[in-house]
């Protein structure tokens, strides 16, 4: 018996029952469609941060007060450190010999003016030199903030491309003031759209140099201090370095842990990686029970159709079907039946997620090891499931089968 | 000698109670033999033609089929040789329901691994022999009863078996329609073929050239029948 003649049978089986295929095979469409819907958003994400995360800020590391803050304890416990000020910009820009920038920042939301005219929580930031590559921002038109304007301490700002459209529409921007809080700016440049991230906009930004951002909003406290390493292996040295300084400026005894937090894109990369790993468990957990409850009704109808159809395992024994001939038509079936399930799934979880990738701000991209993955998936639960009633169908005594009506 | 049997005994064990349904049967038969076993229910006849068909095992004895002895094979010997040696017809036709002719006709020949083109070849020139050759594409309910046991029939050639096993071939068939089934049975004869017909019927047995009795898991007689009925009506005068 070959095994084309087995899967014309078992299609056939398919075809004659639609209705009873379709209930049949719905835990498993259930089961694979979901593993290739959610493989297919991790995958999209894993390339998004690819692009976006870790090209924009590679080999940086930030120094704040805070660091890396997951509950409430933690946050007030950090609270209490001491503030990164001026002198811990100038230490670390003297100190880290493996930094190739030291770029201090600070923020704050704050509602911004242009007459009439308010946008409302806009990300307003202090930066020092150097912020356009940690930042990796580029000008649109008119220039970046410069050494000067930060030791001038002078009231300029670079704004971003949704700023410009919202406050000033068709009017060019470059020259005239908007109003943050109380006090004015000049706006001498307009960086280019780097568009969305997670839903949220990158380009709805306020920047000023870092002493003017001190002198207006000084009671706002503490910098944050980005380190770019000269490459990737020099990471870790500027890490340790900046440690070394930051806990020698704070006057911290050895074993004592750090008044200060250091997060670097690891960080970022291990919390996304929590995160997705969460998910795909969840995912996991989720699509095997919904493939072995799949695989129980699979086993149940197998056994019903062993059943019903005894006396035609009875003729086939009787005209030369040796057992592994009955074994091997019951398991192409049972498969062919799963496998027909898991391409319906892989089908339907792809379109589910291309489509939410289309309509929301969620990246999606279906993956070939997720449909190998949908295909070998949906052939074992046929084979596992399909198994015990293939070896009844097999095991039938020929004379018993023949009397059966 | 095509079928030699020695001593033949089949047990079961039905609860604690032990069934002698083959009781020590000696039994030969050469090649292009017409032979009808006939008896009541219960005197072993179907027990018989399981054995002779190796769809069952003596429990004890010897059943020689072509000098190679039954009894000691294994399951998937006892395929082969049902696959090669023995075509059978049942009563109740037993064609796969959702085949058509053809298919059906072919089946012996997929588990004898014969490639597409040749099988398709061999069930046509089958079918065309019993005189179906309009009726291959059509499935058992488009076809009348005595059409399905000729689907049957040809089911049971193609292969070229030894011995062609018939059970009550015209149990479910009207006298009329019976009557053409025993005429195929005699031409299949003819053409040179073992045919073994299992019958409770005397008109039916009447048609084989050879009737073994069988009573109480025994044979109780086995007579050359003197006057065979030919296909076409009562055994004619001048045979």
């Amino acid at each position: 018996m070959n095994l084309r003649e087995s899967i014309g049978i078992a299609l056939g089986g398919v075809r004659a029952n639609k209705l009873r295929s379709f209930l049949t095979l719905l835990g498993t469409i259930i089961g694979v469609a979901s593993v290739i819907a959610v493989l297919s958003f991790v995958e999209g994400l894993n390339r998004f941060v690819k692009e976006k995360l870790l090209n924009a800020g590679a080999n940086v590391l930030v120094v704040d007060k805070y660091g890396f803050i997951t509950s409430q304890e933690a946050f007030e416990e950090a609270n209490k450190r001491p503030d990164v000020d001026w002198g811990d910009v100038v230490a670390l820009r003297q100190g880290v010999r493996h930094a190739s920038m030291v770029v201090p920042q600070a923020g704050s939301a704050a509602a911004v003016r242009n007459g009439s005219k308010v946008m409302k929580a806009v990300s307003v930031g202090g930066r020092g030199a150097g912020y356009d590559v940690v930042d990796d921002l580029s000008i649109d038109s008119g220039r970046h903030l410069s050494e000067f304007d930060d030791e001038e301490r002078r009231p300029v700002c670079v704004i971003g491309p949704e700023v410009a459209e919202e406050l000033f529409a068709n009017l060019d921007p470059l020259g005239r003031t908007i109003r943050v809080d109380r006090w004015t700016f000049e706006i001498v440049g307009v960086t280019k759209a780097k568009g969305k991230m997670f839903g949220q906009s990158q380009d709805r930004f306020v920047i000023v140099p870092i002493r003017t951002f001190s002198k207006y909003w000084q009671e706002r406290g503490s910098f944050s201090i980005a380190v770019k390493s000269i490459d990737e292996s020099s990471l870790p040295l500027a890490e340790q370095e900046s440690r070394n300084i930051m806990r020698a400026r704070r006057h911290q005894r050895p074993g004592q842990p750090d008044k200060f937090g250091i997060t670097t894109s690891e960080t970022w990369l291990e919390l996304y990686r929590t995160l997705t790993g969460g998910i795909f468990i969840l995912t996991i957990g989720v699509a095997a029970i919904s493939l072995i409850v799949g695989g129980i009704v699979i086993m149940n109808i197998m056994l019903v159709s062993v059943t019903e159809r005894t006396k035609e395992i009875g003729v086939r024994k009787a005209l030369g079907a040796r057992r592994r001939d009955i074994l091997t038509q019951f398991l192409v079936e049972s498969t062919t039946l799963s496998l027909s399930g898991g391409l319906i799934g892989i089908a339907l979880g792809a379109g589910l997620a291309l489509l939410v990738g289309a309509v929301s701000p969620l990246p999606a991209a279906v993956s070939m090891p997720a449909i190998v993955l949908g295909i070998v998936m949906s052939t074992a639960v046929g084979v596992f499931f399909g198994s015990y009633p293939a070896v009844r169908a097999a095991r039938l005594d020929p004379i018993e089968a023949l009397r059966y009506e | 000698m095509l079928i030699s049997i020695r001593g033949l005994h089949r047990v079961y064990q039905v609860g604690d109670q032990e069934v002698r349904a083959l009781d020590g049967v000696d039994l030969d038969i050469r090649k292009n033999e017409y032979v009808a076993i006939m008896g009541p229910s219960g005197s072993g006849k179907s027990t018989l033609m399981n054995i002779l068909g190796c769809l069952d095992t003596p429990s004890l004895g010897s059943y020689r089929l072509k000098d190679a002895e039954i009894g000691k094979m294994s399951d998937d010997e006892l395929a082969r040789i049902r696959n090669m040696e023995i075509g059978f017809v049942f009563q109740t036709f037993n064609l796969l329901p959702r085949a058509d002719a053809l298919h059906n006709v072919e089946l012996p020949l997929v588990y004898a691994g014969m490639k597409h083109e040749q099988r398709r070849q061999r069930a046509k020139e089958s079918l065309e022999l019993v005189g179906l050759a309009d009726r291959m594409k059509h499935r058992p309910n488009e076809l009348s009863g005595g059409q399905r046991q000729r689907v049957a029939i040809a089911r049971a050639l193609v292969n070229k078996p030894s011995i062609i096993l018939a059970d009550e071939p015209t149990g479910n068939l009207d006298s009329r329609t019976g009557e053409e089934i025993m005429m195929a049975f005699e031409n299949i004869w003819k053409q040179g073929n073992t045919v073994i017909l299992v019958t409770h019927e005397a008109d039916i047995a009447e048609h084989a050239r050879r009737i073994v009795r069988m009573k109480d898991g025994r044979v109780e007689s086995d007579t050359i029948n003197p006057h065979p009925r030919s296909a076409s009506g009562p055994a004619p005068a001048h045979a």
